[in-house]
């Protein structure tokens, strides 16, 4: 099994930055790729309860959440950074379901073993 | 031929109907596959691509593990192997046009052929004829799916 690092560093303040990282995501894991997903930096406001469903990539699309969901349905693991929920004031019950929240080092750890590709 | 909700859904094929994906006996002992009419409808109507991964060719893909990715601007996915099998080729006309994968799903648009492992037992786990058009139908139904 080969392994996908998608460090997410994309936010509300760039709408059209954030569906593609979550479409490659869902493709490689189609792929039989294992595919983790670290949000930083902005990427980690996408996991704020309610904000991916107001974020449009393209006017008249689908929200980032549809794209969000349909990785998590894909099976893509998705991992946040602790020091950018800080920095954001996030606390973990702000977060939308299903995210674990982690140090830098397991971003480093993940990375050895897989290809890494930053948005 | 048989056209269930709109679908043409062929019933010399074999289906794995939970996935959407038909295989049938090609020539040298080989087994033809692709994605239903079915599976074109619900990825979109209209595809970006279809990849059979390289790295995969040659070697056995088990089935219902994913054998090529379907990618619209409204989907993206795997097409399941419908049965258990080395992949001996990708049909390389995809590459210029996905669409015949919509537009032609069990001639020209076929995704892959494969060199089956046990076909004989492993038939048996998908339908085929007029009673696998009806399964088909049943679960179309089900799912409230429709092709027009």
């Amino acid at each position: 099994m080969d392994n996908v690092l998608i460090i997410m560093t994309s936010g509300p303040d760039t709408p059209r930055r954030c569906a593609t990282p979550f479409f490659f995501a869902s493709l490689a894991a189609a792929m039989d790729y294992e595919v983790t997903m670290f949000f930083t930096i902005d990427g980690t406001l996408l996991l704020k309860k309610g904000m991916a469903e107001t974020i449009y990539p393209k006017a008249g699309g689908k929200p980032v959440s549809d794209f969000l969901q349909e990785a998590k349905e894909a099976g893509v693991k998705m991992l946040a950074c602790t020091a950018s929920t800080e920095l954001h004031d996030l606390k973990p019950e702000d977060l939308i379901d299903g995210i674990k929240m982690v140090g830098g080092a397991a971003m480093w750890q993940i990375a050895e073993d897989a290809k890494t590709l930053t948005f | 031929m048989a056209n269930v909700r709109g679908c043409n859904l062929p019933d010399d094929c074999y289906y794995l109907i939970e996935k959407h994906v038909w295989a049938k006996p090609a020539e040298g002992g080989l087994i033809r596959v692709g994605i239903t009419s079915v599976a074109a409808k619900l990825s979109g109507g209209k595809l970006a691509a279809i990849t059979v991964k390289a790295k995969n060719i040659g070697q056995e893909v088990i089935q219902g593990k994913s054998l090529a990715t379907v990618e619209s601007s409204k989907f993206v996915g795997p097409v399941p192997a419908p049965v258990t099998g080395v992949l001996v080729r990708a049909n390389d006309k995809l590459a210029n046009d996905p669409n015949i994968a919509v537009s032609d799903p069990y001639g020209e648009g076929w995704v892959a052929e494969m060199k089956p492992s046990n076909w004989d037992s492993e038939k048996a786990t998908l339908v085929t004829g007029a009673d696998g058009v009806a399964k088909y139908q049943a679960k179309l139904e089900a799912d409230n799916i429709s092709c027009s």
